[in-house]
C-alpha cells in the first residue's frame, strides 16, 4: 500500500496537496486568492531558474557555487551599459550574457584540463565575480531600465509577466534534452561513473565543461529576469538566492526519478513555496525567517525518506568490494563478509 | 617459532584450504607461493583474523604458547605483524602520521600532540631498515613505491621491542618496479640480520629463492611441501607448484591467414615496456602473464583508454590513436574492461541505460530519442545473453555479478566491433554465468571478430583460446599454439619467464 503510494518519489506533490488543502480551509480568505497565486509563482521564478543553472552541471557530477555570483554580474553589466547609454540594453543583455559564458568557460578550465575540485573552481571564480561586481557598482550604476527593454520580459500575458513563461520554456528545454536525447543520457552518465562513461566511448570532459558554460548562461537569464521584474539595479541579489535554489535541485532529485530531475526540482520549489506563503499568512507578523527554516526541514525530510527507502541506492558493499580486489585469489574473493 | 597444524577452511561450494600447516622457525624467512586459488592468501587472512578457521582440529603456537586462529587482536597481541599487498597506508598524509594513526600519539601536556618525538620516533624506524634518506613530512604518495613499502614495514615493526615475533609480508613486490624490489631486498635481508622471522608470500620465485631459507608450497588447498630452499631449483620449484594437472582439451584451430586484423609495434606504457602483437580474423588470442608482466595494462593501451609512452596500434590500417577511447569505439575496438564496478556499469542507471551507453544515438531519430525501439533492443540482448533481470528498467546494481557482466558483454556486443577486448572477462562470477560468457566469446569469433583475452585465470585461457601469448617483464615471452596450450604449459611459462633480468 505505501509502496503504491510512494510517499517517497512523490512526497513533494503530496506535501503540496496537504498545504493546499490546509491553508485553504484556515486562510481561505487569502491563500486561494488569485494574487496570493500570482505572487507565490512570480516571486519564485528566479529562485527556479537559478535551481534549474544548478541542476546541469549537478546531472555530469558537477557543482556550480558561482550561479548566484553570475546572476549579480549578469545585472551589474546590463545596468552599468543602460544607463551609461553604451548601447541598446539589449545588446547590453546579451553582453552580459557573453560575459557570464565567458567566466563559465574559465571555471570549466580549471576543472577539466587543471582538475580543480568543481566545489572550489567555482567558489574561486564565485568570489573573483563578486570583486568585480563590487568594483563596477561602486559608482552610481542605479537607474530604471527603459521601457522598451521591460516590455520584453514583464509584459503580462494571461495575468502573469512573460517571464514565467520563460521559466516554463526553459525547464521543458532542459528535460527534453536530458530525458529525450542521447546529450541528456551521456551527461547522467558521466554523473553516475565518470570512468566508466569515459571508456565507454562518453567524452566526460567536454560535457563537464560545457554544462558549466550552459549553467552559467542560465544564471546570467536569471540576472536578466531580475532587471524585468524589479526594473531597476540592486547590488549582490544573487548569493541570496543560491541556497534556496541548491536546496530545491537536491529536495527535486529525491522526487519521481530517483535522480536530479526536472519536474523534481520545479515541483519541490513550488510546493514549498505554497507552505510558506500559507505560513506567513498564518503568522502575520515577522515572518522572514519562516522561509530558511522550512526549506531546510523539508530538505532533511525528503532527503531521509528518500534515502531510507532506497531510491537514492549507494551500492556500499560492492564498491567496497571492487576496492578490496584481491588479484591473488580471485576465486575465492566474493564469499565471506569481513568479520 | 610459528606452528600451525590441521588448519580448514571451507567457502560455500569450495575448499580453499584442506588440513594445512606450516613451521616457521625463528630466524628464517619462510617463503609461502602456490598458483591464484591455491589458499596462500587465504591462510595470511586466517592468520590475521580477516576469515575464521573451519570448526575442528586447527590448531596453533606461537613461541609455545597457544594462538587463536582468526582473531585479529589476538594475532596481533601475540606479535604477528602484517605487510598487506595494498599496504594500507593513508595516502594524503605523511609517513609521520601515518604511523602515529596507527600506533598512537605521543602526547604531551592538554593532549597536545609532541610532533617533535613523532618525527624523531619514525626517522629511527626508517634508519632502522636502512633508510634514512625518506622524507617523513611529505604525503606518503609523493613517495617513490619502494618507500611506501618501507613505510608500512616501518610501521608494522614500530614497537617490535615490546614481543613483536613475526613480520608477515604478502606480495609486497607485486607493485613495485624493478629497481625499486632491490631497494626492498636491501631492506628485507638487514631485518633478517636482525634476526627476525619472516613470512613471505610471492608468485615471484627468484624472490623465493634470493630472500628464503624455506618454502613452503600450496597447491589447491593442500601442503605440497615445505623444503629447504637450497634442496631446489627453480625448475623443481615450479614443478611442486604447478603439479601434473588434468588438462582440458583446448579450443579449435582458428583460420589465421590472410592479413592481421590488429597490428601492434613496440607498444608501452603502465607496466608494458614494448609490445608486438598481430592477430587474425576470427581468432582468440589470449594473454598470459603474472601481476607486473604487462598482462594488466596491454588491452587498455590497444584501446586507448591508458595514455602509451610509444608505439603504433593499427586495426585494419586505421591507427588507433592514444588515449581516445571514442575514437578506438569508431574504428572497431569494444573493450570489457575489469573490475567491473569501478569501471563498467553505472551505478545509478539501470540495465537499459547501461546497455546503450556507447551508442545512445542509433535509437535518436528525427530529434527525439526513440524509447520503445531501446527497450526492444535490450530485450533482445537480454534473450540473446540470456540475462537475468526483472525487467529492462531494473537497476544494475539489482542483478548478480554475472548478470552485470553479461550486460557489459551485451554493451560491447552490439556495437559489433572487429576486434573485441576482454579484460578477466569471467573475474568474481559464478561456474554457469562463465560458461555462458565462454559460448558467448566462441561464438562471436566463430562471426569473424577477432578477440583478446587478458586473464589470470589459465583454465580460462585453455579453454577459449587458439593462441596464448605469454608476457613477462612487459615483453612478449612466448607464444603458445595448438597443442602447446595446457594449463601446465602457460603456468610455467610465466613463473619461469619472472626471472628477473632473463
Amino acid at each position: 500500500m505505501i509502496k503504491r503510494l510512494a510517499f517517497d518519489k512523490y512526497s513533494a506533490l503530496y506535501l503540496w496537496a496537504l498545504f493546499m488543502l490546509y491553508f485553504g480551509i484556515t486562510k481561505s480568505d487569502t491563500f486561494l486568492t488569485n494574487t496570493s497565486f500570482k505572487l507565490v509563482v512570480v516571486e519564485n521564478v528566479i529562485t527556479g531558474v537559478l535551481a534549474l543553472a544548478f541542476l546541469v552541471p549537478l546531472t555530469t557530477g558537477t557543482y556550480d557555487l558561482s550561479i548566484g555570483a553570475m546572476m549579480s554580474m549578469s545585472l551589474v553589466i546590463s545596468a552599468y551599459l543602460s544607463k551609461h547609454d553604451v548601447m541598446n540594453p539589449v545588446l547590453g543583455m546579451l553582453v552580459a550574457l557573453a560575459a557570464c559564458g565567458l567566466a563559465g568557460f574559465i571555471s570549466g578550465f580549471f576543472v577539466v584540463k587543471l582538475r580543480v575540485n568543481s566545489f572550489i573552481a567555482t567558489l574561486g571564480m564565485s568570489q573573483v565575480i563578486t570583486a568585480f561586481i563590487l568594483h563596477t557598482s561602486s559608482q552610481s550604476i542605479t537607474s530604471p531600465f527603459p521601457k522598451s527593454f521591460m516590455n520584453i520580459g514583464a509584459k503580462q500575458i494571461f495575468g502573469l509577466p512573460r517571464f514565467v513563461y520563460y521559466l516554463g520554456v526553459l525547464a521543458i528545454v532542459l528535460w527534453f534534452v536530458f530525458e529525450h536525447t542521447p546529450l541528456g543520457r551521456y551527461m547522467f552518465a558521466t554523473g553516475g561513473n565518470p570512468e566508466a562513461a569515459r571508456l565507454a566511448g562518453v567524452r566526460t570532459d567536454r560535457l563537464v565543461w560545457g554544462s558549466l558554460v550552459a549553467s552559467a548562461l542560465i544564471a546570467g537569464f536569471a540576472g536578466t529576469i531580475y532587471s524585468w521584474k524589479v526594473g531597476n539595479y540592486a547590488q549582490s541579489v544573487g548569493p541570496g538566492y543560491l541556497f534556496p535554489a541548491i536546496a530545491a535541485v537536491f529536495f527535486g532529485a529525491s522526487q519521481l526519478k530517483g535522480r536530479a530531475n526536472v519536474w523534481g526540482a520545479l515541483i519541490a520549489l513550488y510546493a514549498l513555496a505554497w507552505g510558506i506563503k500559507g505560513l506567513q499568512l498564518t503568522f502575520s507578523t515577522n515572518t522572514i525567517w519562516i522561509e530558511p527554516l522550512f526549506q531546510g526541514v523539508s530538505l532533511l525530510a525528503a532527503v531521509s525518506l528518500a534515502s531510507r527507502q532506497g531510491v537514492i541506492k549507494v551500492p556500499r558493499r560492492k564498491t567496497a568490494a571492487a576496492i578490496d580486489v584481491t588479484p591473488i585469489d580471485p576465486s575465492i574473493a566474493p564469499t565471506e563478509a569481513p568479520a | 617459532m610459528l606452528r600451525i597444524e590441521h588448519l580448514s577452511k571451507t567457502f560455500p561450494g569450495q575448499v580453499a584450504l584442506s588440513d594445512v600447516g606450516i613451521e616457521v622457525e625463528a630466524g628464517e624467512v619462510h617463503a609461502l607461493v602456490g598458483q591464484n586459488g591455491s589458499g596462500k592468501s587465504t591462510l595470511i587472512k586466517v592468520l590475521a583474523g580477516y576469515h575464521q578457521p573451519d570448526p575442528g582440529e586447527a590448531t596453533a603456537w606461537l613461541n609455545g604458547e597457544p594462538l587463536v586462529l582468526g582473531d585479529g587482536q589476538a594475532a596481533t597481541g601475540a606479535g604477528i605483524r602484517f605487510v598487506h599487498q595494498d599496504l594500507g597506508l593513508v595516502g594524503s598524509v605523511s609517513a609521520v602520521e601515518n604511523i602515529a594513526l596507527t600506533v598512537g600519539y605521543h602526547t604531551g601536556r592538554g593532549r597536545r600532540i609532541r610532533w617533535r618525538d613523532e618525527t624523531r620516533r619514525t626517522r629511527e624506524a626508517l634508519a632502522a631498515l636502512g633508510l634514512s634518506d625518506v622524507d617523513v613530512k611529505v604525503p606518503i604518495n609523493s613517495l617513490p613505491p619502494s618507500q611506501r613499502t618501507a613505510v608500512a614495514i616501518a610501521r608494522a615493526l614500530v614497537g617490535w621491542e615490546h614481543g613483536a615475533t613475526l613480520l608477515v609480508l604478502d606480495e609486497p613486490t607485486a607493485t613495485l618496479p624493478g629497481d625499486d624490489v632491490e631497494r626492498l631486498f636491501q631492506v628485507i635481508h638487514r631485518l633478517k640480520d636482525q634476526g627476525i622471522s619472516i613470512l613471505y608470500v610471492s608468485h615471484h620465485l627468484d624472490e623465493v629463492f634470493e630472500l628464503a631459507d624455506r618454502v613452503t608450497v600450496l597447491r589447491d588447498g593442500e601442503r605440497v611441501a615445505t623444503k629447504p630452499v637450497s634442496e631446489l631449483d627453480h625448475m623443481a620449484l615450479v614443478e611442486l607448484i604447478v603439479g601434473h594437472r588434468i588438462e582440458i582439451t583446448t579450443a579449435t584451430d582458428a583460420n589465421a591467414s590472410g592479413a592481421p586484423l590488429l597490428t601492434v609495434r613496440d607498444l608501452r606504457g603502465g607496466t608494458v615496456r614494448g609490445a608486438d602483437l598481430d592477430v587474425y580474423p576470427g581468432e582468440i588470442v589470449g594473454l598470459a602473464g603474472i601481476t607486473g608482466s604487462g598482462r594488466e595494462h596491454l588491452l587498455g593501451l590497444i584501446a586507448g583508454q591508458i595514455p602509451r609512452e610509444d608505439g603504433h596500434v593499427v586495426l585494419e590500417g586505421t591507427e588507433i590513436a592514444n588515449y581516445q577511447p571514442r575514437q578506438a569505439i569508431n574504428t572497431g575496438v569494444a573493450f570489457v574492461p575489469a573490475e567491473r564496478a569501478l569501471r563498467g556499469v553505472v551505478g545509478p542507471m539501470n540495465v537499459r541505460e547501461n546497455l546503450s551507453i556507447s551508442d545512445v544515438s542509433r535509437h535518436f531519430v528525427r530529434g527525439r530519442l526513440r524509447r520503445r525501439a531501446e527497450v526492444a533492443e535490450t530485450k533482445h540482448w537480454i534473450d540473446r545473453l540470456s540475462i537475468k533481470t526483472s525487467s529492462t528498467e531494473a537497476m544494475i546494481g539489482s542483478l548478480s555479478g554475472g548478470n552485470q557482466q553479461k550486460v557489459m558483454f551485451g554493451k560491447a556486443l552490439r556495437l559489433s566491433p572487429k576486434l573485441l577486448l576482454l579484460d578477466e572477462p569471467t573475474q568474481g562470477i559464478d561456474i554457469g554465468a562463465k560458461d555462458q560468457i565462454h559460448r558467448l566469446i566462441d561464438e562471436a569469433a566463430a562471426s569473424g571478430m577477432a578477440t583478446l583475452v587478458a586473464s589470470t585465470d589459465t583454465d580460462e585461457l585453455v579453454r577459449l583460446c587458439h593462441r596464448v601469448v605469454v608476457l613477462a617483464n612487459g615483453f612478449v615471452k612466448m607464444t603458445l599454439v595448438g597443442d602447446h596450450i595446457t594449463t601446465e604449459k602457460i603456468e610455467h611459462t610465466q613463473l619461469e619467464s619472472s626471472r628477473r633480468g632473463s
